[in-house]
């Protein structure tokens, strides 16, 4: 174990005393896997575990945004210190990415007490960024009483925020009631929170009530999601939402789940497969062309093929330490 | 491109201060600089220069561009004194739009790095936003609280 | 005379079919030899452009059908019957700057060199609902003049008649200028019903989309107000246009002529529903609603754009929204020339610019124009460039002779091609946006504004490339003495000094109560949907209420109106 430099825990003590600045540049380091970074990580392990971290998911153009905006506005009233981390997509053709989720927070962004920080995904398929996690860790350590997650709304994004937040907040957007029954199962399991957005449309009732069908088929587990409707402008219902956030918080403390344990596990096995994913895809060997060929033959099949993949990138492979801003996806 | 862009990626606060509302321009040059593979923060119009600070400094951006069609270039300055107050003295603002001569210079002389004109090349936009960039990462990562 | 002209191939003259065919196939040969690289080139709306244009392509035949006769349907010729000749289009140039007096100043000398209408900016401050002690001195009266009070507007139109010229004030929901103007009237013992005019930026649908600036209140709240604008302005200034539906805005957005002429008919499609809705008769409205355009300096695309937009609108009154008084269908409106293809590099060139632009708006059968100074991209215009801009279409109108025959370009075969094929796009985005569920609920989803956004986006690429030429930025550069460049319009920072403090004392003279009673008015009003909230406003004005106050009262109370954002 490598002892940790005197300025890094400078570092982490200003962090921790509120200079956003530091907060800021921390972040930065982090987010580009630097060796810097790293050391930051390490050092700010016995201060986690202060914030209740809530994700919010659901299809784009469900609300995220402004329900967000509300919800920290609402923590905001109640004192409550808060960092948002807002995931966009990058572009796969050119890795840019427009960062437009903070223009949505317009009201609350300007809180002393708020902080927050746009992450591009850098061809992370997910719903989040690989560092995300990271990212939340130091917000965390910073003292922040909740951190915020909000996805970019693919498919799998719901999944990704699943391993990462404590508490997860579904939005449904009704007027697309017939695309409630069409939402992936998946996404009912993972959801402790199921919100209506916009629900002063008048489909509000309909979907509420097709939501509780779903759940009432599902088997009974611990946690009942509790469904709520918010309206965001003017807003409404949005101290309901806390109520049942604050709810699930005290089920999951009351229960002592090693909430960071298991969260720990399922961020490290998405970074390996990260790492993974590039280093086959990037690797240029024989055997690795005479597994695809024997694939393509049909000699092999892919469970097969997979695991003797994972044996060749191990042995021989290596990755290109810049190769994190989704280079595997651009066009060359 | 010809240059393959910066690793990690220029980060770039694309806003607007002021009253003017008309962003086509901004969000113009904020589209192209997402094409050139940037890291955008783009706003809408109006934004306090409270707040402008506060964002460069929660997102780390290394350059800030501000659209300038009406006169709103005219209390940028104000803006770079609030940047170096917050200790932002290594985030350089670019200014695009319109800006008459005289108000150029004057916007040259207190720390503006670039002032572009309608009709500039965005390539040229792109290319000014990396060196900068480039220029704020030679400067040490390790930030430590500076005494007030 | 040897033979005969051919004629369009017809059941009437099959006998020439093979002459004009022969004629044809044998200057289309000629012309390959001639420009054997000649690529497909298409306008700004995406309609490919032919070297050639004739008889095949559009024919006169139906005359009555496709054309008529100025002032009656189809109407593509023009509305009225004698058009400029009869009464020339209206110089309704745009002057803003500084403090009322700068302004009262420009204007006379304005109308001194052969403007015929008013047209007042106002400050930016004033745009976004401020009145001069709430924003940063720098940014007040350097691109519109800081009107807030009745003692402001009434210096504004000091020794001019009220009643005697008409007046367009640039000022958005919740027109709070025009209560100001009317105030005036009443201390002047003007009668209401003498004033004309029109609310020139009525359209809150534009302005959410596109100049974001001119948004104050949140859309619903804005909804509201238009239409108790409209009933007011009707029962009270019946004189008065209270709706003008601005495709310009859209259009300097970055969206091309068709589609800005089809957003701005779907707009007046939902104020006409809307008006509908509370119960009005078609007939009681429309003939007040006006429009303003854009000019861009793509010549025949905006000539052809703007005669569809005509015979659009008499079908869309008559048949779509039933109206049957023939003011209903006449297409009235204003064109502004486009300061978007104006530069910034030798700004003398923009003369030739405005020059052209404003053919095409007169060519397009326009009622009322304006033409952008030279220096209009450096800043404020100066007095000289100002006078150059109202010359311009004097000298269009009395050297050039534009305004003696009406509709001259009618008949070419270009000219009727292409206005019927941009009639076509026009109707297909009219689709488009009725599928959405009309022109609110697309603006309300941001259909409209990615739209926008991808024609900008296109268009600007082609800037970028070179394929789109504009002289003196990407093609024909040449190196110039910055110096020599017209000078600034600043106002005075004494004068504004002075003006904050006017303001100050005018507040501090007002009766208290008065004032408080006519917010609470207002306030109470915004909340119930059976007042008049324009009447309000018109109240609390004549109380001495000022801009600023008006507009943070119906800001609480309706919402502050944020644009949607989309990149």
């Amino acid at each position: 174990m490598h002892r940790l430099s005197d300025p890094v825990l400078d570092w982490v003590a200003a962090l921790r005393d509120g200079d956003r600045k530091s907060l800021a540049r921390a972040i930065t380091e982090v987010e580009n896997e630097t060796p810097t970074g790293n050391a930051l990580i390490r050092a700010i392990h016995d201060h986690l575990g202060r914030a209740h971290i809530v994700g919010f998911t659901g299809a784009p153009g469900a609300g995220k945004s402004t329900l967000i905006n509300a919800f920290v506005g609402e923590l905001n009233r109640r004192g409550k210190r808060v960092g948002v981390v807002a995931v966009d997509p990058s572009s796969p053709i050119s890795g840019g990415a427009i960062l437009g989720d903070r223009v949505r927070m317009g009201d609350v962004g300007g809180s002393d007490d708020v902080f927050i920080r746009s992450l591009a995904s850098r061809g992370h398929l997910g719903g989040l960024s690989r560092t995300a996690s990271r990212v939340v860790d130091l917000l965390d350590a910073a003292g922040m009483d909740y951190v915020i997650l909000e996805t970019v709304g693919t498919g799998q994004s719901e999944i990704e925020v699943a391993g990462l937040a404590l508490t997860k907040v579904v939005l449904f957007p009704p007027g697309a009631g017939d695309d409630v029954q069409a939402q992936k199962a998946g996404v009912l399991e993972i959801a402790d929170i199921l919100a209506i957005s916009k629900a002063d449309l008048a489909l509000a009732d309909r979907a509420e009530q097709q939501l509780r069908q779903m759940l009432a088929l599902r088997k009974a587990r611990g946690w009942t999601p509790i469904i709520v409707r918010t309206v965001a402008t003017p807003a409404q219902g949005i101290d309901t939402l806390f109520d049942a956030i604050a709810k699930h918080y005290e089920w999951l403390t009351q229960r002592g789940v090693p909430l960071r344990q298991m969260r720990l596990k399922t961020v490290l096995a998405q970074v390996a497969g990260d790492v993974l994913r590039r280093r086959i895809e990037l690797l240029e060997s024989p055997e690795l062309e005479r597994l695809c060929a024997d694939l393509d033959s049909g000699e092999i099949d892919y469970g097969e093929a997979a695991e003797r993949a994972l044996a060749i990138a191990a042995a021989g492979g290596h990755v290109d330490a810049t190769g994190t801003c989704g280079q595997s996806l651009r066009a060359e | 491109m010809n240059e393959p862009m910066l690793h990690p990626p220029p980060k770039v606060l694309v806003t607007k201060i002021g009253l003017d509302g008309h962003d086509r321009g901004s969000r113009l040059v904020a589209a192209f600089l997402r094409d050139a593979g940037m890291e955008v923060i783009y706003t809408p119009p109006w934004q306090q220069i409270s707040t402008v600070v506060k964002m460069a400094m929660e997102e780390d951006v290394d350059v800030i561009g501000i659209s300038s069609l009406a006169t709103d270039h005219l209390i940028v300055p104000k803006l770079l004194q609030a940047l170096r107050a917050a200790g932002l003295d290594d985030v350089e603002v670019i200014v695009g739009g319109i800006v008459p001569d005289r108000e150029e210079a004057a916007l040259l002389k207190v720390g503006v790095a670039r002032v572009f004109h309608p009709g500039s090349p965005l390539e040229e936009i792109v290319d000014v936003v990396c060196r900068l960039t480039a220029k704020r990462r030679t400067k040490p990562a390790l930030s430590l609280k500076e005494a007030p | 005379m040897s033979s005969p002209v051919p004629k369009r191939p017809t059941e009437r003259y099959p006998a020439e079919v093979s002459a004009f065919d022969r004629s044809a196939a044998r200057w289309r040969e000629e012309y390959s030899r001639l420009a054997p690289d000649d690529a497909a080139i298409r306008n700004r709306s995406g309609i490919e452009v032919k070297p050639l244009y004739g008889p095949d392509d559009w024919s006169g035949e139906n005359y009555l059908d496709d054309l008529g006769f100025p002032g009656q349907l189809p109407l593509t010729r023009g509305i009225y019957p004698s058009m400029h000749r009869g009464r020339p289009w209206s110089q309704r140039q745009l002057v803003g700057l500084g403090t009322p007096e700068d302004y009262n100043a420009r204007l006379k000398q304005i109308l001194a060199a052969g403007s015929t209408a008013v047209s007042l900016i106002p400050c930016n401050s004033v745009y976004r609902g401020y009145d001069v002690d709430e924003v940063d001195p720098l940014l007040l009266g350097t691109c519109g003049a800081t009107v807030n009070t009745v003692e402001d507007m009434d210096i504004c139109f000091r020794d001019i008649a009220l009643g005697k010229i008409s007046i367009g004030l640039n000022d958005p929901l919740p027109f709070t200028l025009l209560a100001l103007l009317l105030a005036v009237a009443k201390r002047r013992d003007v009668p209401w019903g003498e004033i004309t005019g029109t609310s020139n930026q009525s359209d809150y649908i534009s302005h959410f989309v596109a100049n974001h600036m001119f948004f104050r209140v949140a859309l619903p709240g804005s909804r509201r107000i238009l239409s108790d604008h409209i009933e007011f302005m009707n029962r009270h200034v019946p004189g008065w246009n209270p709706v003008s539906v601005v495709g310009q805005h859209m259009q300097q957005a970055g969206a091309t002529p068709a589609q800005a002429m089809a957003f701005t008919l779907c707009t007046a499609i939902q104020y006409a529903e809307d008006c509908r809705a509370r119960g009005m008769e078609p007939d009681a409205f429309l003939p007040r609603f006006t429009f303003f355009f854009d000019i861009s300096i793509s010549f025949f695309e905006e000539i052809a754009k703007l005669r569809a937009g005509r015979r659009l609108w008499a079908k869309i009154a008559r048949d779509r929204l039933g109206a049957k008084d023939p003011r209903s269908w006449r297409f009235k409106f204003h064109a502004q020339t486009s300061g978007l293809d104006l530069t910034r590099a030798q700004p003398l060139n923009n003369i030739a610019r405005s020059a052209i632009q404003a053919m095409a708006g007169i060519f397009g059968g326009l009622q009322s124009l304006h033409t952008d100074a030279y220096d209009e991209v450096l800043s404020t215009p100066t007095v000289e460039a100002a006078r150059i801009a109202v010359a311009t279409q004097n000298i269009l109108r009395d050297e050039a002779h534009l305004a003696d025959v009406i509709d001259p370009v009618g008949g070419s075969y270009y000219v009727e091609a292409l206005t019927d094929q941009m009639e076509e796009e026009i109707e297909r985005v009219i689709g488009e946006i009725d599928a959405a569920g009309g022109m609110y609920a697309a603006v309300d989803s941001g259909l409209v504004q990615t739209l926008i956004g991808e024609s900008a986006l296109a268009f600007q690429r082609q800037i970028e490339s070179g394929a789109q030429k504009v002289v003196g930025v990407n093609a024909f550069q040449v190196e110039e003495d910055a110096s020599a460049r017209a000078s600034l319009e600043r106002p005075d920072p004494a004068d504004i000094d002075k003006q904050i403090a006017r303001y100050q004392r005018f507040k501090a003279a007002r009766s208290r109560d008065g004032v408080q009673r006519a917010l609470d008015a207002l306030a109470r009003a915004a909340n119930d949907a059976t007042q008049n909230s324009y009447e309000k406003v018109v109240d609390a004005a004549l109380a001495g209420v000022t801009h600023g106050e008006i507009c943070t009262c119906l800001r609480r109370e309706m919402g502050f109106g944020q644009p949607l954002c989309i990149v």
